[in-house]
């Protein structure tokens, strides 16, 4: 039963420590067995907070080593926060994680969705569910308050993202809000999506493949009853502080031109601007109106969000400032307000505003000529499908366009009957199709996705071929080496990783980018930011791989990160650098316990440990294996032809392995880095699988030769030959 | 925050209707769906989120993603007035503004001030009770007795939404006063 007053809330004998805020509830939906059983969400709570942190928490006890993302034993673990459905902003998004099918191993990870589900979920009466097991045949889950079905999914199986999100209107009811997969979940592509309302997805990690082997097509709920945040003058202070929300009109834009700054180019559109998330005071997704369909004969809406902008035109790389990351407290602008055209003049009084405004200038490529109709139709094609955009958009299209460059397709069509030609929209429409049915030998290539299908073809030819058409802005033009395949790490694209898309960053910036993507499984910047204070970049930037400001930036990055996923935010609203406890007033106002900065802070390492510790019991990581996911990226010259250093750059990992109390060698906690943050369980099981560190009489210096990247060898022998 | 017309004579009548929460072309400012209408809308009523709980609603369309906001037009006709059953017990007219409000502990949740609204849908909601064993029946009152006024207008963050009475009709749609 949902709760309908405060008197439920309050009422529930599990909740004695009387939150407001959370529901009570998490639904176990066994797809095998039929069985539906509760788990009390009091348990967990406030320890770990919700979202990202309590799935961890599910994760680690209930998924054992050995388990593969298209196994029975896998387990989708779904959760909102208790600022979900409060009213209070970005409190709308929610949190996942699984066996991921898209990273390369596959290993736990994680994302973040928005959309209206998940308040609509909590009406229902839950806080989030646990899917495991494979249902006989091709399912839905349907919840209606506290009534949940699993049904045939019938013919909506084989329907695209939008058809069945439609027909589960028509079936169920227009109240009814989805998440579900497209054609490439059922068929088990592993960049498969799974997508909510306002073409929000779920698209890191290969979840949408996961449902597919679940035969899970869409889960849809509809709630009657109620969410009781603690406090409505807090939330009220919340929603007109948080990020300055400008609170006037929005109105849709005629626009004539598209591109990032520097690479704009002519187009008649129309723009609006769109929340993802219930009760949110910002507007930041673009909504290109009366777009070309891939599908229909009639114009379609598309939500867009900053990697979309690349599939239409990759003349240059994207642009960035010293101040996206390293902003002052004068001229500091949350990315929602940058992305939803909502930001305020420069404030020229600022000391810092020459240092934080310098334009980082992008590298030129020289991939794709501008083409609105073509990126519409491919953004498209990914909506509905259900597809990571970024697979496509930044590794697939650009991986193409390089190897085309470089002569490394002669004689092949790719299994689509035409000449490999990235800028013709019928190859690409017939290769995407081709992935996501998995026709022929490429089309089921490639539903492995970027990662694997690359290392079946080759992967010193179709990795590490040197691209020649890279030239960086930064130094006048002068050409600089690039690999034809943009892989960042685990199996995913690069981002802001000082090379490839959004490439132009400086040093400190990329090995911190670094850094947190060889701790994580997936892209991390599209989670974990890299953001610091303009104060610290000078001292960054003088000694980037030994600046205690940089390591302390880090850390603080990926505890926010984990804090924002949990007492549930967003990337584009949280963390506020100059408001440091507003995510504790955020957790406060929702559930009424007076949680401090310090304390959630604490539980944002808490929870950064245990998925350390699942990394390390289920998937064997230590040190060596995550230098080598990054190393490969950190030997491409970056926008000033410069590369890491391999010495210096394992002394920055001991920094940060020190600064997490990580054993410098294996890169594993040590038993009183767990047992400082409530994990003593944890410790203890690791203690019984020998995943204890000792700690060594002396600091451990041997690092060894770095990991053999064909790139590295491929320029000796182009330098060697001039 | 002002939510008053800057010039009442500005101001615009609709028909057959009495002042009513209006959304406003997109051409002034597009509806975001970000529900924050609803959603402050039942914390300022009832202290608590939830469907039923609202007294404005927001027909979101998962894939156009161009949305509608709905709320009681405040007919001058009031057929859910009529349709009580405890009429000027539990649904009521304003004597000073011609409102329709409910008086919600005299409402015994039967319905049909609901089944009467002339709109699809029906403008009036049905809330269950913390009893869990009745429904009462919810409706727009334009935040009647609050001195701050409707909670929708003044917490949508783009301003998509307005009094009728406080702005102006211009031919290619409802457009808010300036």
């Amino acid at each position: 039963m949902p709760n309908y007053s405060v008197e439920d809330v309050l009422g529930n004998p599990a909740n004695t420590r009387q939150l407001y805020g959370y529901c009570g509830r998490i639904a176990r939906i066994n797809l095998t067995t039929g069985e539906i059983s509760e788990l009390d969400t009091y348990q967990y709570v406030p320890k770990y907070v919700g979202g990202r942190m309590l799935i961890h928490r599910i994760f680690w006890d209930e998924v054992r080593p050995g388990t593969g993302a298209f196994d029975e034993g896998n387990k989708f673990i779904y959760m909102s926060g208790p600022t979900t459905g409060t009213g209070i902003p970005a409190g709308g998004r929610s949190a996942a994680c699984a066996i991921g099918a898209s990273v390369n191993p596959e290993q736990f990870t994680f994302g973040n969705i928005g959309g209206w589900f998940a308040t609509e979920l909590k009406y229902a009466g839950y806080d989030g569910f646990i899917i495991e097991g494979k249902a006989a045949e091709p399912s839905i889950i349907k919840i209606d308050d506290d009534k949940i079905e699993i049904l045939p999914a019938g013919q909506m199986w084989g329907m695209r993202v939008h058809q069945t999100q439609r027909a589960l209107e028509e079936q169920f009811g227009h109240d009814f809000k989805s998440m579900v997969i497209g054609p490439a979940g059922e068929n088990l592509v592993r960049i498969a999506s799974i997508t909510s309302a306002n073409d929000c997805c779920l698209a890191k990690g290969g979840f949408g493949a996961v449902w597919g082997s679940k035969n899970l097509k869409a889960v849809t709920v509809h709630g009657t009853g109620v969410v009781v945040p603690a406090d409505l003058k807090k939330i009220e202070y919340l929603r007109v502080n948080m990020n300055n929300p400008s609170m006037s009109p929005s109105p849709i834009l005629h626009l004539d031109k598209i591109g990032v700054p520097g690479g704009e180019f002519d187009v008649k559109y129309d723009r609006g601007n769109v929340a993802c998330s219930p009760g949110c005071n910002q507007r930041c997704n673009a909504l290109l109106m009366n777009g070309v369909s891939a599908f229909e004969d009639h114009p379609v809406n598309h939500v867009e969000k900053c990697v979309s902008v690349s599939t239409f035109s990759w003349i240059a790389d994207i642009p960035s400032t010293v101040g996206m990351f390293w902003p002052s407290e004068k001229n500091y602008c949350a990315p929602c307000k940058l992305l939803g055209r909502d930001f305020p003049a420069p404030d020229p009084s600022d000391p810092y505003f020459e240092d934080q405004g310098k334009v980082l200038l992008p590298d030129v490529y020289n991939l794709w000529k501008p083409d609105y109709e073509k990126g519409t139709i491919i953004n498209d094609l990914c909506n509905e499908y259900g597809i990571d955009k970024w697979e496509i958009d930044v590794w697939l299209q650009t991986w193409l366009a390089m190897c085309s460059k470089e002569g490394l397709f002669e004689g092949m069509d790719l299994g689509t009957g035409m000449e490999v030609d990235v800028e013709n929209v019928e190859f690409m429409k017939t290769f995407i199709t081709n992935l996501v049915h998995r026709t022929g030998y490429y089309g089921n290539l490639f539903a492995e996705g970027m990662s694997r299908a690359i290392r079946e073809m080759g992967y010193e030819k179709y990795s590490d071929t040197i691209y020649h058409g890279r030239f960086s802005t930064e130094l006048g033009g002068q050409r600089t080496d690039v690999p034809v395949s943009l892989e960042g790490g685990w199996g995913q694209s690069v981002h802001w990783q000082g090379r490839g898309y959004e490439g132009s960053v400086e040093k400190p910036t990329w090995l911190a980018a670094n850094i947190i993507r060889m701790q994580s499984t997936r892209d991390a910047n599209t989670v974990e930011h890299f953001h610091s204070k303009i104060d610290y970049h000078q001292e960054a930037m003088a000694d980037p791989y030994h600046s205690p400001k940089l390591i302390d930036s880090i850390i603080n990055v990926q505890n926010n990160a984990e804090i924002k996923d949990s007492v549930m935010s967003c990337e584009w609203q949280s963390p506020d650098p100059w408001w440091p406890t507003m995510e504790a007033e955020m957790y406060a106002a929702a559930t009424g316990y007076p949680m401090t900065a310090e304390e959630l802070y604490d539980a944002a390492y808490r929870s950064k440990l245990l998925m350390r510790a699942i990394l390390i019991r289920n998937h064997g990581r230590n040190r060596r294996m995550e230098i080598e996911q990054v190393w490969r990226v950190m030997s491409i010259p970056d926008s000033w032809n410069e590369v890491a250093d391999w010495q210096q750059w394992n002394e920055m990992v001991d920094l940060v392995y020190d600064a997490r109390g990580f054993d410098r060698e294996t890169g594993w906690p040590y038993r009183e880095t767990y047992e400082k943050y409530g994990l003593k369980d944890v410790a203890d099981e690791m203690e019984q699988l020998g995943l204890l560190p000792q700690h060594p009489e002396t600091p451990w210096h041997e690092y060894g030769e770095p990991p053999y990247v064909p790139f590295v060898e491929n320029r000796k022998r182009e330098a060697e030959a001039k | 925050m002002n939510i008053k017309s800057t010039d009442p004579k500005s101001a615009g009548k609709t028909p057959g209707y009495g002042n009513h929460i209006v959304q406003y072309s997109p051409e002034y400012s597009f509806c975001t769906g970000c529900v924050s209408c609803t959603i402050m809308c039942g914390l300022t009523h009832e202290g608590f989120t939830g469907r039923g709980n609202s007294r404005i609603q927001v027909d979101l369309d998962a894939r156009s993603l161009v949305h509608h906001v709905l709320a009681c037009q405040q007919c001058e006709d009031h057929p859910c007035y009529e349709a009580c059953p405890k009429k000027d017990e539990t649904m009521c007219i304003d004597p000073d503004t011609g409102i329709v409000y409910i008086n919600e502990e005299n409402c015994i949740g039967c319905g049909k001030c609901q089944k009467n609204c002339r709109f699809t849908p029906s403008r009036i909601s049905m809330k269950k009770h913390k009893d869990r064993k009745k429904w009462k029946a919810v409706k727009c009152d334009l935040c009647r007795g609050n001195p701050k006024g409707p909670q929708c207008i003044k917490w949508c963050p783009v301003r998509c939404l307005g009094l009728s009475e406080d702005s102006i009709l211009l031919p290619e749609g409802v457009r808010p006063n300036t």
